[in-house]
C-alpha cells in the first residue's frame, strides 16, 4: 500500500489517505480499481455507478446502483452498508438468474481494487461504517421434523403473502412490488431450487435475517428467532430436489467465504 | 439534504475522483459531529406560535381501493392525503422553526408508527435526529414498515411485521432527513416523518390548527410542508411570553 500511494500525486495521495483513513479498513487500490471497472464492469454499472450502462437497457434485473450504498446481499443487518467480504461474494458467486457472472478469474488483488473503487460512488461508504454482521448460530440437524416446523413458520410469518402458499412468488402482493429505483420486481420462486444469493444454508437463512436492501423484502431478525429461522431453512429447502443438489455441490467447492 | 448525487455531475474522471474524495472528507467530518448545531438551554420567558393552515383549490374526496387482503382491510379506505374540515383547515402538516440553533431541550420518548387497519398512523409526524421511532402492528396480516429517504429513495431500513401485537423500536437516520415510509405488501400505505436538528415542530389537527410552545424570543422562519400540497415559509416574529399568530394558506394540486 506505502508503495502504491507513492506512485499518486501528493494531493491525490493525500486525499485518498484521508478517504481510506475514513472508510476504515479498506485494502483495494482506488486507481487500479478503476481500471479493472472501466474494463470489465462499466458496460453495465456504467462509468458513474448509477447501473444504467450501455447494457443495462436490455437486462429485466438491473445491474446495481452503486450510488446509495444501498446492497440486497450483506451479512449485516437491513440498511446498513455491506462488509468488503460482502461485496467479494457477490463477485465471486455472480447473482443466480441474473447478468452477473462469477468473477473469480479477476483474482483477489484486482477484486480488492475494484471493490474499494466501487466504494467511492457512495458517499455513505466514507462517513458511515457497516455495522456487525448478524450472528448466525449452528445449523441444527436437516430433518422432516424441522421442515414441518418450517412450513408451520412459512404460514405464521405469512411468507405466502408474497410468495404464494407454495413457494412460487405468485401471493396476493406478489404483482404491485419496486425497487428502489422504480422498477418492478417480483417475489422470488422458492421452487426453482437456486437462491440468487447463494446456494447454502446459510445463504437462505442470511436472506430473510438481514432482508434484501432496496427491494421489498424486509428483515425478520426482529420477529423470528434462530431456531425457527432454521426450520424456514430447511422447509425452503423442501420445496425442490436441486437445493440439496446445489449444497452438496456449494459444499464440495467450500471456501471459506462463501459461508462466513 | 443528499449529495448521493455529486458523483454523476463530474466529466472528468479523475477531476472527479479527487473532487468526490474532497466532499467525502467533509462529510465525513460533518458527520462526526451531527448536533453541533442545536443547543439546548432552558427557555424561560419563551414565546408561542399558533396558527392555522387551510387548503385552497378543489380537491376529491378520494377513495384508496385496496388490491389484497380485502377480507380484512375492506375493499376501500377512504384517502387521508387532503383530510379537510369543513373551515378548511389541512390536517397532517408539518409546520416548524428553520435555523434555530438554541432553545428547548428535544423529547426524549421514541415517536410511535402504527400499522393499524391497514393504514400507517399517524400519517405525518416530526421527529428530532437522536430520537428513536417505535413500529407496531394491530393488524393479524402481514405488513413491512419500510422507510426510504424522500429524495434518494434510498432504504434506510425494512422490518416485517408477521402478526399482530409485534412491536420493534428503532434509530432513525443519523443526519436529518425527510423520510417516507411505505408498506410493500400494501403498496396503499404510506406515511412520512419529517426529521429535523431540533425540537420546534409540530403537526396539524383535524382542524388544520397547530401550536409551538416555548420559543425563545427572535426572528425566525415557520415553514410548512404538507405531502401533496407541497411546502411554504413566511417570517415569523417571537415576543416574550406573547403569542404570534399565523395563517398559512397552501393551495391543492
Amino acid at each position: 500500500m506505502p508503495f502504491r500511494v507513492a506512485r499518486l500525486g501528493p494531493t491525490l495521495a493525500g486525499l485518498l489517505l484521508l478517504a481510506v483513513g475514513a472508510a476504515g479498513a479498506d485494502t483495494g487500490d482506488i486507481r487500479d480499481g478503476k481500471v479493472v471497472y472501466e474494463r470489465w464492469c462499466v458496460t453495465c454499472h456504467g462509468a458513474e455507478g448509477n447501473g444504467q450502462g450501455e447494457a443495462a437497457k436490455y437486462m429485466s434485473t438491473k445491474p446495481r446502483d452503486y450510488r446509495e450504498g444501498t446492497f440486497k446481499w450483506r451479512t449485516t443487518p437491513s440498511g446498513s452498508l455491506p462488509l468488503d467480504s460482502d461485496l467479494e461474494h457477490t463477485l465471486l458467486n455472480g447473482v443466480y438468474g441474473t447478468y452477473m457472472p462469477t468473477w473469480g478469474f479477476l483474482g483477489e488483488r484486482s477484486r480488492q481494487d475494484v471493490i474499494a473503487y466501487i466504494k467511492t460512488f457512495a458517499p455513505r461508504f466514507a462517513s458511515e461504517k457497516p455495522q456487525a454482521p448478524i450472528i448466525i448460530p449452528p445449523e441444527p440437524g436437516y430433518s422432516d421434523e424441522s421442515v414441518k416446523r418450517g412450513s408451520a413458520i412459512y404460514q405464521k410469518y405469512n411468507c405466502s403473502q408474497c410468495h404464494g402458499d407454495g413457494g412460487r412468488g405468485d401471493g396476493p402482493s406478489a404483482h404491485d412490488l419496486k425497487d428502489d429505483w422504480g422498477n418492478d420486481i417480483v417475489p422470488y420462486d422458492l421452487t426453482k431450487g437456486h437462491v440468487k444469493c447463494g446456494d447454502t444454508a446459510t445463504d437462505i437463512y442470511r436472506v430473510f435475517m438481514t432482508g434484501l436492501s432496496g427491494t421489498p423484502m424486509p428483515t425478520f431478525a426482529d420477529s423470528m428467532d434462530p431456531t425457527d429461522a432454521w426450520d424456514l431453512v430447511h422447509f425452503i429447502e423442501s420445496l425442490s430436489p436441486r437445493y440439496a443438489k446445489n449444497f452438496a455441490r456449494t459444499a464440495a467447492n467450500s471456501t471459506a467465504r462463501a459461508n462466513p | 439534504m443528499s449529495n448521493g448525487t455529486s458523483a454523476t455531475q463530474c466529466a472528468h474522471h479523475s477531476f472527479c475522483l479527487a473532487a468526490g474524495l474532497a466532499l467525502f472528507g467533509i462529510a465525513g467530518s460533518l458527520a462526526a459531529l451531527p448536533s453541533a448545531a442545536y443547543e439546548a438551554v432552558a427557555v424561560n420567558n419563551g414565546g408561542t406560535i399558533e396558527g392555522v393552515i387551510t387548503l385552497s383549490g378543489a380537491h376529491a374526496g378520494a377513495t384508496i381501493t385496496t388490491t389484497k387482503n380485502q377480507d380484512y382491510c375492506g375493499a376501500s379506505i377512504p384517502d387521508p392525503t387532503y383530510t379537510v374540515d369543513s373551515a378548511g383547515g389541512l390536517a397532517n402538516v408539518i409546520v416548524y422553526l428553520k435555523d434555530i440553533t438554541k432553545g428547548k431541550p428535544g423529547p426524549s420518548e421514541p415517536i410511535k408508527l402504527v400499522n393499524d387497519h391497514c393504514m400507517f398512523s399517524p400519517r405525518v409526524q416530526g421527529a428530532m435526529v437522536g430520537e428513536q421511532v417505535t413500529i407496531s402492528s394491530d393488524d393479524p396480516i402481514l405488513h413491512n414498515t419500510h422507510p426510504q429517504n424522500a429524495e434518494t429513495n434510498a432504504t434506510i431500513y425494512n422490518i416485517a411485521l408477521p402478526f399482530k401485537g409485534f412491536s420493534v423500536t428503532k434509530p432513525l437516520p443519523a443526519n436529518p432527513e425527510l423520510i417516507k415510509i411505505k408498506c410493500d405488501a400494501h403498496e396503499w400505505m404510506h406515511a412520512w416523518i419529517m426529521e429535523l436538528d431540533h425540537p420546534y415542530y409540530t403537526t396539524t389537527g383535524s382542524d388544520g390548527h397547530f401550536t409551538i410552545k416555548d420559543v425563545p424570543p427572535g426572528s425566525y422562519t415557520l415553514a410548512v410542508w404538507h405531502e401533496a400540497a407541497g411546502e411554504k415559509s413566511e417570517p415569523v416574529v417571537v415576543a416574550a411570553g406573547k403569542t404570534s399568530k399565523s395563517k398559512i394558506t397552501l393551495a391543492a394540486k
